[in-house]
């Protein structure tokens, strides 16, 4: 070594002695050629007891095996180890906690190897570790057992405790696998979902605990016979799925065959021979982003078609067949979203005075400005709106709607001003208490003159409940707006009540007036409804006019409105204004060609 | 399914921290360290291979720079779950002849796995192995230890719990005579998670391999250190007795890591017997 600038050797020496720690020199395998006065003092050593003896033999077997397993490898690589902690026996037999920090010189020359150690007391850190060592393994012992309780309870939540089976959110937890081997291209996910036919009877005739004992035993039937990788779950009462990857749709399919011959052989249910069958739908996943949940519920539509075309019988569900529930719901939502959002327009067809062949007024259409679909006429989505009473709202736009329009014909010209305006109420409608204020209201609101504004009625919605519908047109007609009957003849209706009705005009469905010229029958319908107008004093409207011919014969039977493409098809404002200017003066709208 | 297979191999490799050096055309030496080390405990006695040999290094699950995160009780609770890991990137690496080296509980791993797949292994080479550590009084097996002595060691490793755990171990000062060391070797060198080292601890020293012995074919070289606390020269003894195909082999150099202490030494001895024809 190189002698170092400082203090004298002899200070070497006591600092090695006297030093504030325990220092040992050892050879690699831990034999002990120096100690110091340090630590002969703490351990109660001779000098004579330790050197030659190896290091380890001073700590407990367990300190032993990790110095040997860890440290000497250590140092024989890093060249150094820090702050282990042991144990050192004392001379007394008693054990003094530790820390052990050493570093290690390679042979040189004749030189062996020597690894100096030091050591330090460490009673009160190891006591401090030990407690927080011992509080970190409660907690993860506390913590294993909570998972565990955890994981139990999770068991049973997934669980159908009848068959031992997944339950509806078993299965869910269990299927995440399969969706993601779809996403990986490996193969065709498929549900088939199998309903017992007839359990009712079983439950009913031999009782609940049979029942169950007929579950469990389709249970273990389905679970081998659904195949090794496939989930089987009861989601509820009779009802089990099978989720499976599948090489294809017609694997699929076959395995629900199986699984129905599986289930026809008979079962021992309480000593009685019973013989079950099923109904199996099939869905295949079709495309990506579909959830478990839609696959289920196609699943299940397969399987009520299976029931309804016989049972005992397996049905396929194809990704693009459509679900009439959900359809129904999603086509509700956007109308509702259609009615707020402006997507609603109107279209005004023109009624023409047949004795003059001018236009005397309009019939406002509405459509829906549908975002996929298109135009939409009132026959697609008017049925929808009546059933979910969204026809009220709906109603009471095309009503503002209509006379805000009226009013604008109004200011703009002011030949525009005697047209009147028809707007069609459905029965529901008929039925809401709150239709004449909200009729008042709109009339108030667009300064018109009830008069002009005429509600057509279908003949099926007065007659639905003529009482109630009475008491409404009267109050109605105290308003002073006009009334027709829409779509007259096709409802039976009793000539008392039409006779009761406040009713100004009778408008004949456009079945009749389309066999005008042909069919000898619909020409003696539409002449005795004429008659019968004329009969009670109101006026007849033809409906759906669409040729020369029928306005000829209208003409002769002496109707008094009609409208139809003939003269025009139901047209924007816009359109309807420029029509308008056509037909006002010397043209005759009976002549004129048919816009489009 | 390319990719999903290739997805299996780079998870084994990360799982395992597996490194691959040496001469790529050569025969392929597969090295398994064993407890309280990584892989970095092969580091002398490497150069003696790396010339002719295909090496492959790893570390076990917990240890090194493994991912702890694949630590699994259950899997890990038998020898079996490293035995499989072993397997696994044996498959991965599509290896095949291969020498596996193990040492301490690595040399019963690879016996295991050698029992599993006979084929894949020409020769075994066990430093310092023991079948068990535990005397066994039913029929007077000495392994050195009592069930007290392995309590010791599980307390051991619970007094060294924070020097173990990555944020709180201390960093050895450098050694000035050994400066060409890299720093991080010097801080992580058989670094492991006290958790599972505590948990491998009682695994590897409870266990008994000694049924596995019989029914390993393949040739076998067995080291036994003199001295050596954890595999006295009775459990040599008991090995070679049991392992068909084996040579035993009595090493002058002391402790358990002959391979450390001894490296010249220990390469001759495994030169010699992969020298002779099996």
């Amino acid at each position: 070594m190189t002698s170092v600038p400082g203090p004298e050797p002899v200070d070497f020496e006591a600092l090695f002695h006297q030093a504030p720690c325990g220092y040992l020199v050892t050879d690699d395998g831990g034999r002990i050629t120096a100690v110091n006065g340090t630590f002969l003092h703490w351990s109660g050593y001779s000098l004579p007891d330790l050197v030659g003896s190896a290091i380890q033999s001073l700590m407990p077997v367990g300190d032993q095996i990790l110095y040997s397993t860890h440290c000497i490898p250590q140092l024989g690589i890093a060249g150094a180890v820090s702050e282990v902690a042991v144990e050192i026996i004392c001379a007394d037999g008693s054990r003094r906690a530790a820390l052990l920090s050493a570093s290690r010189s390679p042979a040189s020359g004749q030189q062996p190897a020597t690894v100096r150690i030091i050591i330090f007391s460490a009673h009160e850190r190891r006591m401090y570790e030990k407690e927080l060592v011992s509080a970190l393994r409660n907690a993860e012992e506390s913590e294993a057992r909570r998972a565990e309780a955890e994981h139990e309870l999770q068991r049973l939540a997934l669980q159908d405790h009848l068959t031992g089976l997944p339950n509806r959110a078993g299965l869910k937890a269990k299927l995440d696998g399969f969706l993601a081997a779809r996403r990986a291209g490996q193969g065709t996910l498929a549900a088939l979902c199998i309903d017992l036919d007839h359990f009712k009877a079983v439950n009913d005739s031999l009782g609940h605990a049979a029942g169950d004992e007929l579950l469990v035993a389709v249970a273990r039937r389905l679970v081998p016979a659904a195949g090794k990788q496939a989930t089987v779950a009861r989601l509820s009462g009779d009802e089990f799925i099978v989720v499976d990857i599948f090489a294809g749709t017609d694997e699929a399919t076959a395995r629900a065959a199986r699984l129905l011959d599986v289930l026809r052989a008979p079962m021992l249910i309480e000593g009685l021979e019973i013989v079950t069958s099923a109904s199996i739908g099939v869905a295949v996943a079709g495309e990506d982003g579909e959830t478990m949940d839609d696959l289920v519920r196609r699943a299940d539509i397969a399987m009520y078609r299976a029931k309804s075309l016989g049972r005992s019988r397996w049905e396929l569900h194809q990704p693009a067949e459509s679900d009439p529930t959900a359809d129904r719901l999603r086509a509700l939502a956007e109308l509702r979203h259609g009615i707020s959002d402006g997507a609603l327009r109107l279209h005004y067809q023109p009624r023409v005075d047949l004795r003059t062949g001018l236009a005397v007024g309009v019939e406002a259409l509405v459509r829906w400005q549908h975002p996929s679909r298109g135009l939409l006429a009132p026959s697609e989505f008017i049925g929808m709106a009546e059933e979910s009473g969204l026809v009220r709202p709906l109603g009471a736009w095309v009503l503002e709607e209509t006379l805000r329009q009226a009013e604008d014909w109004r200011i703009e010209d002011a030949g525009g001003s005697r047209l009147e305006v028809a707007v069609n109420l459905s029965a529901r409608q008929l039925n809401d208490p709150g239709l004449v204020p909200m009729v008042e209201h709109a009339l108030r609101l667009r300064r018109t003159d009830p008069s002009l504004l005429v509600l057509e009625i279908t003949e099926t919605a007065l007659m639905d409940d003529p009482g109630g519908a009475l008491d409404q047109l009267m109050a109605l007609k105290d308003l002073g707006v006009s009334l027709a009957v829409d779509d007259f003849g096709v409802g039976y209706s009793s000539l008392t009540y039409l006779k009761k009705f406040p009713i100004d005009e009778l408008k004949i469905d456009q079945s009749f007036i389309m066999g005008l010229g042909t069919d000898t029958g619909d020409a003696a319908i539409v002449t005795s409804c004429i008659d019968l107008a004329h009969a009670v004093g109101i006026r007849a409207v033809a409906e759906g006019v669409e040729t020369p011919g029928q306005v000829q014969v209208l003409r002769a039977m002496g109707c008094d409105y009609a409208q139809g493409y003939h003269f025009a098809r139901p047209l924007p404002a816009p359109l309807l204004r420029e029509w308008l200017k056509a037909n006002s003066q010397g043209q005759r709208p009976d002549s004129s060609p048919v816009l489009s | 399914m390319v990719e999903a297979a290739t997805a299996a191999v780079s998870s084994v490799i990360r799982r395992n921290n597996v490194t691959v050096t040496g001469n790529a055309e050569g025969p392929v030496m597969l090295f398994a360290h064993g407890f309280g080390c990584d892989q970095d405990m092969w580091r002398r006695l490497l150069p003696y291979f790396t010339d002719d040999y295909r090496v492959v290094l790893f570390d076990h699950v917990g240890a090194g720079r493994s991912d702890a995160a694949a630590y699994n009780r259950a899997k890990y609770g038998t020898l079996d779950g490293y035995a499989a890991d072993l397997l696994e990137i044996c498959a991965a690496l599509e290896l095949q002849d291969v020498i596996l080296v193990g040492h301490s509980v690595s040399a019963m791993i690879a016996a295991i796995a050698a029992v599993q797949e006979p084929g894949l292994f020409s020769r075994l080479v066990l430093v310092a192995p023991s079948p068990r550590y535990t005397d066994d009084p039913d029929d007077g097996y000495v392994g050195g230890f009592s069930h007290a002595d392995i309590e010791g060691l599980l307390d051991s490793l619970d007094s060294n719990y924070f020097a173990w755990a990555e944020a709180l171990a201390p960093m050895a000062m450098a050694n000035p005579e050994q400066p060409g060391l890299a720093e991080d070797l010097r801080s992580s060198f058989c670094r492991t998670n006290p958790s599972i080292a505590r948990h491998f601890a009682r695994v590897t020293f409870l266990s008994d391999t000694r049924q596995v012995l019989d029914e390993v074919g393949t040739s076998s070289l067995i080291l036994q250190c003199s001295d050596d606390l954890l595999a006295p020269p009775e459990v040599g003894d008991y090995l070679n007795r049991h392992l068909g195909h084996s040579t035993l082999v009595h090493l002058q150099a002391t402790g358990h890591c002959p391979h450390v202490s001894a490296p010249e030494a220990t390469a001759r001895a495994i030169q010699q017997y992969l020298a002779a024809s099996p």
